[in-house]
């Protein structure tokens, strides 16, 4: 029982971890239908931008700013220098983000170093809770904490304001929303900032979890984030919370109990979900 | 319709430079030489390869390097196994093949039928599980220390492999020109141009997608078994993200949709990877020359999406057109017929 439980923690901040990252690509990609393979380098750019601030200020909220910050500056300028040629166009898409992805990450490399650094948890953050025979680290709590918080809010914008009916509206049909006087360029611009941030803050609220930062890291976690929207299905953010945990959850108990095939069991989780299911599990009905 | 006769100019064209290429390992001693043209021909073939998914069919696969990857396990492992000879090489490379066409196959079959992005990221994902199963599968593959083996006898010269390699090259550039311009390719190149209208003109497009990733996956097989001799060694990296990130580069900067585009674009890269890796030596910041690679890359996407090869060729159709409009005007002007041309000079 108790290894039960411990097990459900671990996927369970895992799945959220995933999901801090995914929320970002289920904006950009769900939502405006931009397949931004750079989400990746926007997530290790927050990782090292927000962990650069929390190490010479030793505080790990204005780490956490800082990367926000670094996140909507760089998804400014790739929306306005990489996506805009591009809106529409799938294949373009792909090619020039990959294009873009290779410079932010090398971009890395020059301004940080090549070789790794490493992160440790915040002391208020630290060390960990015995309940019975179950040592429950705080880290993981607080990241489950902080993905059920990011849902919410999201949630609550898109589904039950003003800005996220536009969204939802400029979705569906974008030149209907800007016939109704409304920017949908501008407001497009900071949806993409706002994806672009949210990838950097999984990337900070990522690094003192793997307790190490490097470059190559964007896009392996990207390819997970990118796993996680079509497994959830695009532009649905409750799908993408519960493919987030599904694969979390999965990750952790093969880890466990077939630790050979823990590497595989998102891609086959894909695999599957898309051959019998390509809209995938959760779809959102589009005019 | 007119046959059209062999020697074209294009095809006098290459077969100069093949002869050329054919000549340079006699001519030329150096070995550093030899060995960035043998890279350039391997790498020419899988990018050619590649090409026929990107540029003739419109799919972008992002599991092209899992071929490549087999191609060349499949011969380091079976040189290593048994003895180096040229036969188990031969063998090894069909082998190879035949392996690759059953993975594509199957993949292609599972997945060509969604979307072109689901199709990208499946593709992605199955070469990820590939190289997981690479990494893992220890007692084969030697996971990610890789091993090395000994090359048959007859390519421990250099410049034995060299002529095979470029034998290769050329007899896989021949075979993809006849494709291209047989009825099948035609039909591949319609599902790029517009597959819904394909599919109603009672083509399977499925199908043709299908013939179209087991030939990539075949051909992109046969040059890693090539890189694999080439290097004597192997390594769980040429099944990794790289490789496919290579041909796409290649593809891309040497112009989609053309044969000779990746083979330009396989050398241009090469070459610039190797001076300025070189250069790197003297200069710190060429260390990271990709940033410099990525950035012409998006460039290339954004103003020149032809690539080296498409663009010249527009500019050069751009330019007979004007010639032969002026002179075609010329003559009008002559006798000029009443009513065919409109004010603009449009005709009608």
């Amino acid at each position: 029982m108790e290894l039960i439980i411990s097990l459900i923690i671990n996927g369970l901040a895992t799945g959220m971890l995933i999901f801090l990252l995914a929320a970002g690509v289920t904006l950009i990609f769900g939502l405006m239908d931009v397949l931004n393979f750079a989400h990746g380098g926007l997530f290790v750019w927050g990782a090292y931008s927000g962990i650069f601030a929390y190490a010479a200020t030793e505080s790990f909220t204005i780490g956490i700013l800082i990367a926000l910050l670094t996140g909507a500056v760089l998804g400014f300028i790739t929306e306005k220098l990489i996506i805009t040629p591009v809106y529409g166009n799938h294949v373009q898409q792909i090619l020039i983000t990959l294009g873009f992805m290779i410079v932010l990450s090398e971009c890395i490399k020059v301004v940080f170093g090549p070789n790794g650094i490493p992160v440790s948890v915040p002391p208020l953050l630290a060390g960990s809770w015995e309940v019975g025979n179950i040592i429950i680290i705080k880290y993981r709590i607080f990241i489950i904490a902080a993905g059920f918080i990011i849902y919410g809010v999201f949630h609550y914008i898109l589904t039950k304001t003003k800005i996220g009916l536009i969204v939802r509206a400029g979705v569906m049909n974008r030149e209907m929303v800007q016939a109704l006087g409304i920017n949908i360029k501008r407001v497009f611009l900071y949806v993409f900032m706002v994806g672009a941030a949210l990838a950097s803050l999984g990337g900070v609220l990522m690094a003192p979890y793997s307790g190490v930062i490097y470059a190559e890291m964007g896009m392996e976690y990207a390819i997970l984030g990118f796993i996680v929207v079509v497994i959830g299905g695009m532009g649905s953010y409750s799908g993408t919370l519960f493919a987030a945990i599904l694969v979390g959850l999965a990750g952790s108990f093969m880890a466990y109990y077939v630790p050979y095939l823990s590497l595989a069991v998102n891609m086959i989780i894909m695999v599957i979900v898309l051959v019998f299911r390509p809209q995938g599990l959760f779809t959102v009905a589009k005019g | 319709m007119k046959r059209q006769s062999i020697f074209t100019t294009s095809n006098t064209v290459f077969c100069v430079m093949a002869v050329i290429l054919a000549i340079v390992p006699f001519v030329s001693d150096s070995r550093t030489t030899l060995i960035l043209l043998t890279q350039i021909f391997i790498f020419g073939i899988l990018a050619m390869s590649y090409d026929m998914l990107l540029g003739y069919t419109g799919i972008v696969s992002f599991g092209h390097a899992m071929f490549f990857g087999i191609g060349a396990y499949t011969s380091a492992i079976m040189l290593n196994m048994y003895e180096s000879t040229m036969a188990i090489f031969t063998i090894s490379i069909a082998v190879g093949m035949l392996l690759s066409a059953v993975l594509s196959f199957f993949v292609g079959l599972l997945t060509l039928r969604l979307k072109s992005h689901y199709y990208a990221m499946l593709t992605l994902a199955i070469s990820g599980l590939v190289l997981v199963v690479a990494e893992k599968w220890r007692t084969m593959t030697k996971g990610n220390d890789g091993f090395t083996f000994r090359a048959p006898e007859f390519f421990r010269d250099r410049m034995m492999f060299y002529l095979f390699a470029l034998a290769c090259l050329i007899v896989i550039y021949i075979i993809f020109k006849r494709f291209v311009g047989s009825p099948l390719g035609r039909v591949l190149i319609a599902v790029r141009e517009n597959e819904q209208r394909t599919a109603s003109l009672g083509y399977k497009t499925l199908h043709y997608k299908v013939i179209a990733s087991v030939l990539a996956g075949v051909v992109a097989s046969l040059a890693g078994s090539l890189y694999a001799v080439s290097l004597r060694f192997v390594n769980t990296s040429v099944m990794s993200m790289d490789i496919t990130l290579d041909a796409l580069l290649m593809t891309i900067i040497g112009g989609v949709g053309t044969l000779i585009g990746p083979l330009l674009g396989a050398a241009v890269i090469e070459f610039a990877q190797h001076y300025l890796s070189g250069l790197a030596r003297d200069y710190p910041i060429f260390e990271r020359w990709i940033i410099i690679f990525g950035i012409i890359y998006i460039l290339a996407v954004i103003f020149f999406p032809r690539g080296i090869v498409g663009t010249l060729s527009q500019k050069l159709g751009e330019w007979k057109m004007k010639r032969k409009t002026a002179a075609v005007e010329e003559t009008f002007q002559k006798v000029p017929p009443p009513g065919i041309a409109d004010e603009s000079g449009e005709w009608k």
